[in-house]
C-alpha cells in the first residue's frame, strides 16, 4: 500500500496552524517579558504637598512659558480636590511619568519612549498624530495640537523664556518634567531638585514650595526623605501604571 | 428606447457619485490645509466619524478573506465567482480605510512611520502592518480581475495573460489573507479592549465580537451587491443557489454573534464598576440607546437573523436583500457605538469616589462631507468594476477557465 501522502491543501493547513501557533506563543512570551526599566542610576520623581498648594496656578503659567505651550493646551492643570477642614484643596496634575506607561505601550511608531531616568519622552519628529496615546492615558495628560501655534506666546517673557522648540500642528504633546532643564543643569554640575536652574519650571515657580523634585534612587534626596516621613499616594494606583508623581494628602494638622 | 433610458440612469448615478467625490475632495483639501481643528474632535473624543468609517469599511471587506478561505482552503470551489466579487469589494474597502486614515492622522506626511519604526507592543502598529500587507495580498488577488479589462486584453495581451496567471497562486494568497485578516479584524477590537483607562472597553470580548460581526457584514455586503447588480442589469448573471447558501450561513453567524454579545453584556450588569456601568447605560438607556436597541440589535441582528434562517424569507430575494442590507447597517452601528461609548465617559483620576463625567460628539460638516466622499469613491469603484471588469458574473468562470486553457496550450506549444 502507498504511504499516506500530504496533499497541497493539507500541507497548507498544517503550515498555517503551525505558523499561527508559533507566532502566537512568541507574541505572548515577548509581551510577558517586556518589562520597562527601572535600572540603576537616577530616577526622577515629583512630590506634591496638597496641604501647601493654594491653587494659585503659577505653575501652569511657568510651564507654558518655559515649554512654549499654546494657550489652549495645559500640560499641568490644577484641579479642585474637595475641602479639608473647611479649606479648599487642590491637585496639580503634571504627566505622571509612569513606569508602566500605557502611552508607551500603545504608540504605533515608538514616538513615546522611556528615558533611563524614568522620564517618558515624546519624539515630536516621529509622532504621526493618531491620538491612540490620548485615548490610552488614564490621566488625560496628553494634548493634541489641533491647530498650529504661530502667535506670540502671551505668557512670554513675563513667566519665563521658551527652552524647547514649539511642536508642529498635528502631533500629541505632554509634560516632560522639563527634561531640558534637568539635562542642562546636570551638565553644569548642578543638582536637579536643589538648584532652581536644574529643576522643572513648575517646581521653581511654586510660591509655597508645594512641589519637590528629586532622585528617588538616592535615599538622602529631599523626595526620598519626605516620602519616608509622610504618608503619600499616587493617582489611580489600582491601574498599575506606576506613577512617579507622589501626592502628600491634605490632612487637618498640616492645613 | 430602453437602452437609452438605462444609459441615462447609469450616467445620472456616475454624476451623483462624482459630485459627492468632488465635495469630499474639497473637504479633504480643507482638512489638510487647516488641520484637524475643522473637525468636532477634541482631546476627550479624539476619534469619531472617520474612525467609524475605517472600522466599518474594513469590517465589511471581510467577505474577501472568509470566502477566499472557503474556496481555496475548505475546497468549496463552486463559490469561486462569489469570492471574486468579495475580493474586489475588499480591495475597495481597504483603500477606503487608508484614505480615511490619511485624513484622520495629524501628520499624513508621516503615514509610513509605522512601517519603519516598529513598536511591536502596539496593537495599532500590528493593525497597520497587517492592513498594509493584506492590501498587497488583495491587490495580487485582484490582478486576475483587472486582467478581464477588454482594453488591457487588446492593448497588452501578454500583460493581461501574466496577470490572470496569478490565479494559480490563489490558495497561497488565501492562506496569507486568512492569517492577516484573522489578526487585524479581531485586533481592531482588541485595540479598544486593551485600554485599562477605559473600563467599558477593557474586556477581552470586543476582539471576538469584531471578527464575528465582520465576517457576517462582509459576506452580507458581497451577497447584497451581487444580487443588486443582477437585478439592475440582465448582462450579469448570478447563481442564486450559491448566494442563498451563503445567506443561510450569515444567518447562523448572527446567532453566534448574538450569543457572544449577550454574555458579554450580561457580565457587565452584575456589579457597579465606575465607567463600565455607565458605558453600558449609555447603550441601554442613554444617548446611544436608539442606536443600540434599534440599529444594532433589532435591525442589525435579530430581524435579519430570522429573515435569513427562515427558509421562505431567505428564498424571497426582496426579504433576503433587505436582511443583508440590515446586517451591513448593524455592523456600522456597532462600530460607531463601540468607539463612542468608551470615549463619551470621562473617568476622574481624583482620589476617592471616582467621578464619571459625560461628554458628547457630533461630526462637523467637513467630517461628514469628506467621509461621504470616501464612501462615494467606494461605490464608484465598485460600479466601474461591475461594468468593465465583470466583478459580478457567475457565468464568467467558464470564460476564465477557457482563457486559462488557451494560455496553457500556447505555453505548451512554445515549449
Amino acid at each position: 500500500m502507498s504511504q499516506p501522502k500530504l496533499n497541497r491543501r493539507d500541507f497548507l493547513k498544517v503550515v498555517t496552524v503551525g505558523a499561527a501557533a508559533v507566532g502566537g506563543a512568541q507574541a505572548i512570551r515577548r509581551a510577558a517579558a517586556s518589562e520597562p526599566i527601572p535600572s540603576g542610576g537616577r530616577q526622577w520623581a515629583m512630590v506634591i504637598d496638597q496641604s501647601l498648594c493654594n491653587g494659585c496656578g503659577y505653575c501652569i503659567l511657568a510651564c507654558r512659558a518655559h515649554n512654549d505651550v499654546p494657550p489652549e493646551i495645559t500640560w499641568n492643570p490644577v484641579l479642585e480636590a474637595g475641602q479639608v477642614a473647611g479649606k479648599e484643596t487642590y491637585l496639580p496634575r503634571p504627566c505622571m511619568q509612569c513606569s508602566h506607561a500605557p502611552c508607551v505601550d500603545v504608540c504605533p511608531v515608538k514616538a513615546s519612549t522611556y528615558r533611563p531616568d524614568g522620564i517618558v519622552m515624546m519624539d515630536y519628529d516621529r509622532c504621526i498624530g493618531c491620538r491612540y496615546c490620548e485615548v490610552a492615558c488614564p490621566y488625560g495628560a496628553r494634548s493634541f495640537n489641533w491647530k498650529a501655534f504661530i502667535e506670540p506666546n502671551p505668557v512670554v517673557p513675563e513667566w519665563g523664556q521658551p527652552e524647547v522648540e514649539r511642536r508642529p500642528r498635528g502631533v500629541v504633546e505632554k509634560c516632560t518634567s522639563c527634561y531640558q532643564r534637568i539635562d542642562r543643569g546636570l551638565s553644569l554640575g548642578m543638582t536637579p531638585g536643589v538648584d532652581p536652574d536644574a529643576s522643572p519650571a513648575c517646581v521653581v515657580a511654586c510660591p509655597v514650595n508645594a512641589r519637590l523634585f528629586g532622585d528617588l534612587s538616592d535615599p538622602n534626596s529631599n523626595v526620598s526623605k519626605l516620602l519616608q516621613a509622610r504618608p503619600s499616594y499616587t493617582l489611580r494606583a489600582d491601574l498599575g501604571t506606576g506613577p512617579r508623581v507622589y501626592y502628600l494628602p491634605a490632612v487637618e494638622e498640616y492645613v | 428606447m430602453k437602452t437609452r433610458l438605462k444609459i441615462s440612469v447609469w450616467l445620472f448615478w456616475l454624476l451623483g457619485l462624482g459630485l459627492l467625490i468632488l465635495l469630499g475632495l474639497g473637504a479633504g483639501v480643507i482638512v489638510f490645509w487647516k488641520g484637524l481643528s475643522v473637525t468636532h474632535l477634541t482631546d476627550l473624543v479624539p476619534w469619531g466619524l472617520w474612525i467609524t468609517i475605517d472600522l466599518s469599511s474594513i469590517a465589511v471587506s471581510a467577505g474577501a478573506f472568509s470566502l477566499c478561505a472557503a474556496v481555496y482552503l475548505l475546497g468549496l470551489k463552486r463559490y469561486q465567482p462569489v469570492a471574486r466579487t468579495a475580493t474586489f469589494i475588499g480591495l475597495i474597502g481597504y483603500t477606503m480605510a487608508l484614505l480615511t486614515l490619511l485624513m484622520d492622522i495629524g501628520r499624513p506626511d508621516r503615514f509610513w512611520h509605522a512601517v519603519v519604526y516598529w513598536n511591536k507592543h502596539s496593537l495599532l502598529w500590528e493593525v497597520t502592518m497587517c492592513i498594509t500587507l493584506y492590501l498587497t495580498v488583495l491587490l495580487l488577488e485582484s490582478l486576475p480581475i483587472f486582467a478581464q479589462f477588454e482594453w488591457l486584453k487588446k492593448r497588452w495581451p501578454k500583460l493581461a495573460g501574466w496577470m490572470s496567471r496569478i490565479h494559480h497562486y490563489a490558495p497561497y494568497l488565501a492562506v496569507i489573507g486568512l492569517g492577516l485578516s484573522m489578526l487585524h479584524q479581531s485586533s481592531l477590537g482588541a485595540l479598544y479592549g486593551v485600554l485599562k483607562a477605559r473600563p467599558f472597553w477593557f474586556r477581552p470580548d470586543i476582539s471576538v465580537l469584531f471578527i464575528i460581526s465582520a465576517v457576517a457584514g462582509g459576506m452580507s455586503l458581497t451577497v447584497f451587491a451581487s444580487m443588486l447588480v443582477a437585478r439592475l442589469s440582465r448582462r450579469f448573471r448570478v447563481d442564486d443557489t450559491l448566494l442563498e447558501r451563503i445567506s443561510f450561513f450569515i444567518g447562523w453567524t448572527l446567532v453566534l454573534y448574538l450569543y457572544f454579545r449577550f454574555w458579554d453584556a450580561l457580565s457587565m450588569t452584575y456589579t457597579y464598576q465606575p465607567g463600565r456601568t455607565e458605558g453600558l447605560q449609555l447603550l441601554t438607556h442613554g444617548p446611544l440607546s436608539f442606536n443600540f436597541w434599534v440599529g444594532e440589535m433589532m435591525l442589525g441582528v435579530v430581524i435579519p437573523m430570522v429573515l435569513l434562517i427562515n427558509r421562505s424569507t431567505r428564498e424571497n430575494s426582496f426579504w433576503r436583500m433587505l436582511a443583508l442590507l440590515l446586517v451591513v447597517g448593524g455592523v456600522v452601528a456597532y462600530r460607531w457605538d463601540t468607539n463612542l461609548s468608551g470615549l463619551m465617559i470621562v473617568l476622574s483620576y481624583l482620589p476617592g469616589e471616582p467621578v464619571v463625567e459625560y461628554t458628547h460628539y457630533f461630526p462637523s460638516l467637513i467630517e461628514i462631507l469628506s467621509g461621504a466622499g470616501v464612501v462615494a469613491y467606494g461605490l464608484l469603484a465598485f460600479s466601474l468594476g461591475v461594468r468593465y471588469l465583470s466583478v459580478v458574473d457567475h457565468g464568467a468562470e467558464d470564460a476564465e477557465a477557457e482563457e486559462m486553457r488557451k494560455v496553457k496550450k500556447v505555453t505548451a506549444e512554445v515549449a
